[in-house]
């Protein structure tokens, strides 16, 4: 059961690369949110009761409904609702996406030992590489975020992969979900100008 | 012998099951199942008119066009029968006979040295460029995971393999050969087949000078490249063991869905802009990218 799931969070991630809008990327990041919530249910066997609990009810609130609104909050907030025009278009994001999952499974084979599962380790890497893709390719600030969520998603995968010897990881991936949070609120604390041009800009 | 002749029949309905699904979509009456074989019929009681640019290319093509077509169909196995045509490494003869038609579809087309048709032309070349991607990754991760390259004994191995997973491969093979059957016969979302608008045609405007008989040999060019499609999806969701009788009617039944989808997707769905096609296109290599890497991963093959 939880390598449908696993497939269906590989193409949510090649959706990433061919969508435009940003309430595309939200949705695919809550859908991201309930995937990674079934597959720790499946894969965690090993982790104690109260443990699972905490982190299945932490993946559904965080992942899944949390950031998304907070995110949903921010694009209504400052009326941008498509990627920047000077992003690099989504046909050779698409391609290096590709060339990223080639590149992930030929790293995650030469990284393989018996600790750690190889597909598991192939999808974070995927998924790394394609959170680096889109902070890389688009120029708006809230593109990068939804990259570096992607990066955080991947981030709880690997934890997952060595999770049934290491449950502390999840815990301190987990961490980083609450870091996401913090660092989205703090976008209606601090106003961001549209228009700065300075690293990254609010609005198109 | 039997996939040949059930590919030729489904193809008969294939035209008329999906003009009767957009009629049902719209309300309206609309013609019966049979009306595309009568006008094809009637087409092929006429004449064809050449244009004077034209040349031997261009009275030439549909035939070679069809031909090629009927020779790939004598590679598609049907149940645990071999198909008429099979030897290792033939979806590679089928791909490049498909390619073949194309390619001669594309210089008559140029042959008539209409700017419109040239255009149609370049972006037939282009789409079915990008879409040769997606069929040859999904058939050799299909051939990695049985461990053979012809279709006969890709699709009669397919489901006794022994492999849980085989699902994932099923439900990605019949997403990749739907997609890739829509935008080779030129269809929605890539391209509208009733767009009355010449520069935003790709397949009719490539066609425009044909008429009569060289036309009807298009058109049924057309549906026997859909049943094609329609059979390599059934064989990725119908194990080939099952009963013969029963085959023949899922087999049947597939291809009516297949038809019935075609024109579901027609009646709902926008066309894609012109220049969101490449993307579309890529993105349909990706997913069969994705059941590449999954069998690569899942059939242990890198680790050994």
């Amino acid at each position: 059961m939880v390598i449908y799931l696993i497939v269906l969070f590989v193409v949510t991630l090649v959706y990433f690369a061919s969508a435009e809008r940003l309430v595309t990327y939200i949705r695919l990041i809550g859908a991201q949110g309930l995937l990674l919530c079934g597959i720790a249910l499946f894969e965690l066997r090993e982790v104690n009761t109260i443990n699972m609990i905490f982190i299945v009810s932490e993946t559904i609130a965080f992942k899944a409904f949390l950031i998304p609104y907070l995110l949903n909050s921010i694009i209504r907030a400052s009326g941008v609702t498509k990627v920047h025009r000077q992003a690099i278009p989504g046909f050779y994001l698409l391609i290096f996406s590709v060339l990223a999952l080639i590149i992930s499974v030929l790293l995650a084979d030469s990284l393989v030992n018996p600790f750690v599962n190889t597909i598991y380790m192939t999808i974070a890497l995927f998924s790394l590489f394609t959170g680096l893709l889109l902070i890389v390719t688009h120029k708006l600030i809230i593109s990068h975020l939804i990259g570096f969520l992607i990066m955080e998603n991947a981030v709880f995968v690997f934890s997952l992969a060595v999770g049934n010897e290491m449950p502390v990881l999840i815990n301190i991936g987990i961490l980083l979900d609450i870091f996401v949070g913090v660092l989205i609120l703090g976008f209606f604390g601090l106003r961001l100008k549209p228009h700065t041009n300075e690293l990254t800009i609010l609005k198109d | 012998m039997a996939g040949f002749l059930l590919i030729l029949i489904s193809a008969i309905f294939f035209p008329g099951i999906i003009l009767r699904t957009k009629s049902i979509a719209s309300g309206r009456k609309g013609p019966g199942v049979f009306q595309p074989v009568r006008d094809a019929s009637l087409l092929l009681k006429k004449g064809s008119v050449f244009s004077t640019t034209t040349g031997l290319i261009f009275q030439i093509a549909p035939v070679i066009t069809l031909s090629t077509i009927v020779c790939a169909i004598m590679v598609i196995p049907f149940a645990n029968q071999t198909a008429l045509i099979s030897f290792e490494g033939d979806f590679v003869f089928f791909s490049y006979m498909l390619a073949l038609g194309r390619f001669f579809a594309i210089i008559s087309a140029l042959d008539t040295g209409s700017s419109f048709e040239g255009m149609g032309a370049s972006r037939e070349a282009f789409f079915s460029m990008l879409i040769e991607p997606a069929f040859f990754i999904l058939i050799a991760a299909f051939s990695m995971f049985t461990g053979f390259t012809s279709f006969s004994d890709i699709f009669s191995h397919f489901f006794i393999t022994g492999n849980h997973y085989v699902l994932i491969y099923s439900i990605i093979g019949f997403y990749v050969f739907i997609q890739t059957a829509l935008i080779e016969n030129s269809r929605l979302p890539v391209d509208d087949p009733k767009t009355h608008l010449e520069l935003t045609m790709i397949h009719e405007v490539m066609i425009l000078d044909n008429s009569g008989f060289d036309k009807a040999l298009i058109h049924i060019g057309t549906w026997l490249k859909f049943a094609i499609y329609g059979s390599l999806m059934y064989n990725v969701i119908v194990p080939s063991g099952w009963n013969i009788f029963l085959q023949i009617l899922l087999f049947l039944g597939v291809q009516s869905l297949f038809a019935v989808i075609v024109g579901l997707l027609e009646s709902f769905r926008a066309r894609n802009k012109m220049n969101k096609n490449p993307k579309f296109i890529l993105s349909v290599s990706a997913i069969a990218m994705i059941a590449f890497v999954i069998i690569l991963i899942l059939t242990h093959k890198l680790n050994q």
